[in-house]
């Protein structure tokens, strides 16, 4: 399992966007992968989590994923946010 | 390839929805707005949405969203209208308008299976804002 803290450096206007560019590289891997936020743990692999999450530019998340290509998703996921 | 039909009361709210969705859209999902009864006026137009419906034909499975009331209503007479190989295409889905459509076309992004789209669509509606 590995868990990353990252700060959010997107400020798209339309947070739709990086949700849907990463729920599309999240869907490719087997591992699953979470993001922890003021406690709220959500699956990335779910459209509505990560729309309902909302995450603004400055924020801190976690990112935690686990599973066989974890290292391969985190090296995906992590320059999407 | 998947269809989504935009129903509203208003054509700019149509159109506007359309607009927001087609932001996340890659070309695998075929949009159209039927917003408005005759010359703008608020209302729904079943002709207008069966013409919609229609032109949107080539894809596999049409999902019809629609706002409140009556838009069901008109919707459904237009799916009457329709021919048969078209209307066993159409279904119209129990959810938000923009949440739902939204969801709907990024779903379709990463999911095949129309009924996991559906769900997704339809489950927006628990989706938390605040």
């Amino acid at each position: 399992m590995i868990e990353r803290q990252i700060t959010i450096k997107r400020d798209d206007g339309f947070h739709a966007r990086p949700a849907a560019e990463i729920l599309k590289a999240a869907n490719k891997f087997k591992s699953t992968i979470y993001i922890k936020k003021d406690g709220k743990l959500i699956s990335a692999k779910s459209i509505l989590n990560l729309l309902s999450l909302a995450l603004k530019c400055g924020e801190t998340i976690e990112l935690i994923i686990d599973g066989e290509d974890e290292k391969q998703a985190l090296d995906e996921i992590i320059g999407l946010f | 390839m998947l269809g989504i039909i935009v129903v509203s009361h208003s054509e700019k709210v149509a159109e506007g929805v359309k607009d927001i969705a087609e932001q996340m859209n890659s070309g695998q999902v075929l949009i159209r707005a039927a917003g408005g009864a005759e010359d703008g006026r608020i209302g729904t137009n079943p002709v207008k949405i069966k013409e919609a419906i229609e032109e949107a034909k080539v894809a596999d499975n049409i999902l019809v969203f629609v706002d409140i009331g009556s838009a069901v209503m008109g919707t459904e007479t237009a799916i009457d209208m329709l021919e048969k190989s078209i209307r066993e295409k159409v279904k119209i889905v129990d959810a938000p308008l923009v949440e739902g459509v939204l969801a709907a076309v990024i779903q379709a992004s990463v999911e095949q299976d129309i009924e996991g789209v559906i769900n997704t669509a339809i489950e927006s509606k628990n989706m938390c804002k605040l």
